[in-house]
């Protein structure tokens, strides 16, 4: 066999070895008994062609390659910004075991999280004695100063009450009575991460705000100058908020992050395991009651938790990702009507500098195509960008967008030459995508860690903005904010636009008359 | 400078083939047709550079350059000269010589480098080019390739150019010289045709050669060598076999095109490949030229039939653009016979020039320019990068297409800008890239970044925010001419002439 001792062979070469190659030949004409190899390139050329791409389109009950997840995992993300708070997701087992992994992938971090492990039983009589034991056990066990309760499908689905359970479970002893449990109910079948990110971020604030669940009186509200951020889902959070606070410290705004998990992602390698690291606190969840108003970064993100706030009387900024630099502008802009202070000079300086970097480069992303999906404000935010570098944002896709969210991306399309001749697709899945790809090519696609099988597939290079990113390392550790956010971005989009250059040019004797030291 | 350096610098000095310089007297004469340079302004490049860039892209040769790294590190692989075969030239060669070898000499360095080369590569040729350090310690490359070649069986040319003999310019030629000394007529081509021609001073940038090669092709016409875009060496070596040959870069190649007609009666003209009526003219010329040298007078008619369709074709492809770019006023800032070529293109699709550079253009140059642009045309001489920043700061031009040295003046005066010269990505050659050059001025000036660039930062509009920015402490604030105190050329619109 080709693999020995002396020379281990790793996967990728391992079953290209001429034995392999022949033991994977005879089990397929021996035993196999497959489709023909014609047939099958046969179908693979159809589904790259117009007639395929209608039929595609006209799918109403599979969803194939989706891009979003379900709502718990946004709710696990909520709970990982705020201070020594520990999720408790009331459900199957599973499902939780899938976020962990999920961020743990993503973020190269662990993901504390724990579950009420419902089994059949819990299914037929209900899941309260899960949540008694669970809460019961978390609190001793981990010692987290607060537990945020979320829900999977199976706990919705028998209607568990999180509510009256939380009661019981505090009557049973479980926790003490005053014990902060705020809770939110997040069915899976119901939006997408998004959602789930809103409902939990609500169930805190109204827990804090609203008299935790009618154990003590309702806060009053005394305004003060602070300013709250909420930044949504958002897959660069370790990098990004950061980046806010240096630009809330720079504009001399005090300011509360309401969910802020940049720390319990980004722990050191110093000797000690920190279970909780950084987040919002609750005295900070308390006071920020208080503030002057609060900017929602991710509109679609934190819906019904801006008409909580708005309710409360604070003035709310709901903006859509804005990024690059007139959505920088913007965003800055809404800072200094709010506080009455000025931009200072050192933003405006970043400004200059974001804005000399893409001038510098224009002639490169001018008129290139892009091809972009995932979370809805992620979407406007980026193509409001590449509309803004000349490009052309000609697809854009987001499973969980909806048709109010398709107008906004239509508006920015319209208001644009360079959106003449892109198009939004608001519920559609990768496998549309693929289709897409395939009937109207373009020259970049913008995704996350999935789309890499529609670069295999369609040859269209793959730039990774989007959560989840698996298969590389470390982005999430730089911002996508701010005007140093929008410069990251921007060399992002460059390295790619380089990178497949260079790949096209790189046969020696053949294509590399093109394979230039200067770009 | 060694006797045999300014005798050939007497020699380039003396060009018959240059008005401007039969028109000076003998002393003038003498003096050379450089600038002189003045210490502490910035300057263009050097001498070695200009006969390295002459010379790099014949492509299957071993460039091998006699000096210490910062020689042949800077200039190695720089100038998108693009190759249909052999990427040779592409391999930095150099002797990188140390401490030890400017004490001793690096003449048995050098040798054993060529013979290192002759073993592993085996190229046709192996160019030595002198620099400034090896010439000053008086190595000797003449001898070292005589005795290199003698022993080795193979051309072994010396390019003695150093850096301390001149500017860039100058370089070019002496380049030029290497390849008439050396090379020029030490081959026979398997066969001739009637229809063979040289083109002198192309250099294949971008692959702007490939752009004008099928229209030659279809008229029927051989390039027996290119002059020394994707050039072979053998091409180089029988190239005194062509029947007529076309100058396209006058001041670089000057010399070679008169000396050739001279030494071997090749008549030329000087054209160019830019812009729709002035390649349809080299074509026109190219023909005349060989019918004029014997060729059968059928070709006249071709040529004329392919003008016509190639032309239409091309006007069909930029009439779209017109309307969009009508009325755009253009500072060019280049060098040599682009700032007249380039000039018929641009107007060919009306728009305007506000001014071009002369800077490094001959008298011929100018004299064209002034049949195009009309008497009042607005030459400007050497525009110091102040009043370049100035001119497109008021916005007296809306673009600016010129090297890649001056790009960050017209970014920094928020202009668009285009690159015509060595660095840039598109082939503007030939009808094909006219059409190519029309669509990257659109594009340069319809991206959104300029709108982005001239706005002040929103919140700088009066009344709309809290006004009165704070300025950062130990900032002062940017005003004016934003590279103040840096020196009037700080940043050096000059550009290559080879180019």
């Amino acid at each position: 066999m080709p693999q020995n001792a002396e020379n281990i062979l790793d996967h990728e070469n391992l079953f290209r070895q001429p034995e392999y190659v022949e033991m994977f030949e005879n089990k397929k004409k021996n035993f196999e008994f497959s489709v023909p190899v014609d047939k099958v390139k046969e179908i693979i050329e159809w589904t790259k062609s117009k007639d395929y791409q209608e039929k595609n389109f006209a799918r109403d009950s599979l969803t194939v390659n989706p891009a979003k997840a379900c709502q718990p995992l946004g709710a696990v993300f909520v709970a990982n910004g705020f201070a020594r708070t520990l999720s408790f997701v009331h459900g199957s087992q599973g499902c939780v075991a899938y976020y962990r992994s999920h961020f743990s992938r993503h973020f190269k971090e662990p993901t504390s999280c724990v579950s009420s492990s419902m089994t059949e039983d819990a299914a037929v009589f209900g899941g309260l004695n899960n949540m008694i034991d669970g809460l019961a056990n978390t609190h001793s066990l981990y010692k987290p100063d607060m537990i945020a309760v979320s829900t999977t499908c199976m706990a919705e689905v028998i209607g568990d009450d999180l509510n009256a359970f939380i009661k019981t479970a505090k009557e049973k002893g479980s926790v003490p009575m005053e014990y902060d449990v705020p809770f939110a109910h997040t069915p899976a079948f119901v939006g997408s991460h998004i959602t789930g990110y809103d409902n939990a971020l609500m169930g805190i604030l109204r827990h804090f705000w609203d008299g935790k669940a009618d154990t003590a009186p309702k806060l009053e509200r005394v305004p003060n100058e602070s300013i709250n951020f909420i930044g949504g889902f958002d897959g660069f959070v370790v990098g990004n908020i950061p980046e806010i606070r240096r630009i809330f410290k720079t504009m001399g705004i005090e300011h509360t992050f309401l969910c802020d998990p940049s720390d319990n992602w980004n722990t050191p390698t110093d000797g000690t395991y920190r279970m909780y690291d950084g987040g919002t606190t609750k005295q900070q969840v308390i006071d920020a009651l208080n503030a002057k108003a609060t900017i929602v970064f991710q509109q679609f993100s934190a819906e019904k938790t801006a008409k909580l706030i708005a309710d409360h009387g604070q003035e709310v900024v709901s903006l859509n990702h804005p990024m690059g630099v007139a959505g920088t502008d913007q965003f800055l802009m809404e800072l200094s009507r709010i506080t009455g202070k000025p931009i200072p000079a050192e933003l405006e300086l970043e400004r200059g500098r974001l804005v000399d970097a893409i001038a510098d480069s224009q002639a490169h992303l001018h008129g290139k195509k892009y091809a972009l999906y995932g979370d809805p404000d992620l979407m406007l935010g980026l193509t409001q960008f590449l509309l803004e570098l000349g490009a052309e944002p000609t697809h854009v896709l987001s499973t969980n967008g909806d048709d109010k969210w398709a107008a906004k991306v239509q508006a920015l399309f319209d208001a644009s030459p360079f959106g003449k001749n892109c198009k939004v697709y608001p519920k559609r899945d990768l496998w549309h995508m693929r289709s897409l790809l395939f009937t109207e090519p373009v020259d970049f696609l913008i995704g996350n860690t999935y789309g890499k099988y529609l670069e295999r597939d369609t040859g269209t290079p793959l730039i990774r903005l989007v959560f989840p990113i698996f298969d590389r390392h470390h982005y999430h550790r730089m911002p996508i904010w701010g005007y140093e956010g929008a410069m990251r971005v921007l060399v992002m989009l460059l390295d790619e636009f380089f990178e497949a250059l260079d790949a096209n040019t790189i046969i020696p004797g053949k294509t590399d008359y093109s394979y230039d030291i200067i770009r | 400078m060694g006797a045999q350096l300014s005798e050939k610098l007497q020699d380039v000095f003396n060009e018959p083939g240059c008005d401007k310089n039969q028109g000076k007297s003998d002393k003038e004469r003498k003096k050379g047709c450089t600038k002189q340079l003045s210490p502490g302004a910035a300057a263009g490049g050097c001498a070695f550079d200009g006969a390295k860039i002459a010379l790099q892209p014949i492509v299957d040769v071993a460039h091998l350059v006699h000096g210490p790294i910062a020689c042949e590190g800077n200039s190695w692989d720089n100038r998108h000269a693009l190759s249909s075969g052999a990427a040779t030239y592409r391999t930095g060669f150099t002797t990188d010589i140390n401490e030890l070898d400017v004490i001793y000499g690096g003449e048995k360095r050098l040798y054993k480098a060529v013979k290192e080369i002759i073993d592993k590569y085996d190229p046709p040729a192996v160019f030595v080019y002198q620099t400034c350090v090896t010439a000053l310690i008086g190595d000797d490359i003449e001898a070292v390739c005589k005795a290199a070649g003698k022993k080795f069986n193979k051309p072994v040319i010396p390019v003695n150019s150093p850096g301390f003999a001149g500017v860039k310019n100058l370089g070019n030629k002496l380049g030029g010289e290497a390849l008439l000394d050396y090379v020029i007529g030490t081959a026979e081509p398997e066969y001739t045709t009637p229809y063979d021609i040289n083109i002198i001073g192309e250099y294949n940038l971008s692959g702007e050669l490939w752009q004008v090669k099928p229209l030659l092709d279809a008229m029927g016409v051989r390039v027996l060598a290119c002059i020394s875009g994707d050039a072979r060496y053998q091409e180089v070596a029988y190239s005194h076999r062509a029947k007529a040959a076309m100058m396209v870069c006058s001041k670089a190649m000057v010399n070679i095109s008169r000396k050739m007609e001279e030494r071997y009666n090749i008549p030329f003209f000087e054209g160019s490949f830019y812009g729709i009526g002035d390649m349809s003219d080299s074509l026109r010329e190219i023909a005349r030229l060989l019918v004029q040298q014997g060729a059968p007078d059928g070709i006249i008619a071709r040529t004329e039939a392919l003008i016509a369709a190639e032309e239409a074709r091309a006007w069909a492809r930029i009439e779209p653009y017109k309307a969009r770019l009508k009325g755009k006023r253009v500072l060019l800032i280049t060098g040599g016979v682009k700032s007249w070529s380039v000039v018929a293109a641009l107007q060919e699709v009306g728009i305007e020039i506000v001014g071009t550079s002369v800077k490094k253009s001959t008298k011929e140059d100018k004299e064209r320019i002034k049949e195009i642009m009309g008497e009042e045309a607005h030459m400007i001489d050497d525009m110091p990068p102040r009043e370049m920043y100035k001119m497109l700061k008021e916005a007296r031009a809306d673009i600016m297409l010129s090297g890649g040295r001056s790009q960050f003046i017209a970014l920094k005066a928020k202009m668009p800008w285009l690159d015509i010269n060595q660095e840039r990505h598109h082939a503007f050659a030939g009808y094909e890239g006219m059409v190519k050059l029309v669509q990257e001025i659109d594009k340069t000036l319809y991206n959104p970044v300029w709108e982005q660039v001239r706005l002040p930062a929103p919140w700088d509009v009066a009344g709309v925010l809290p006004s009165a920015s704070v300025r950062l402490p130990n900032r002062p604030a940017a005003q004016g001419w934003p590279l103040e105190g840096r020196g009037e050329n700080a940043l050096d619109s000059s550009l290559s002439s080879a180019g």
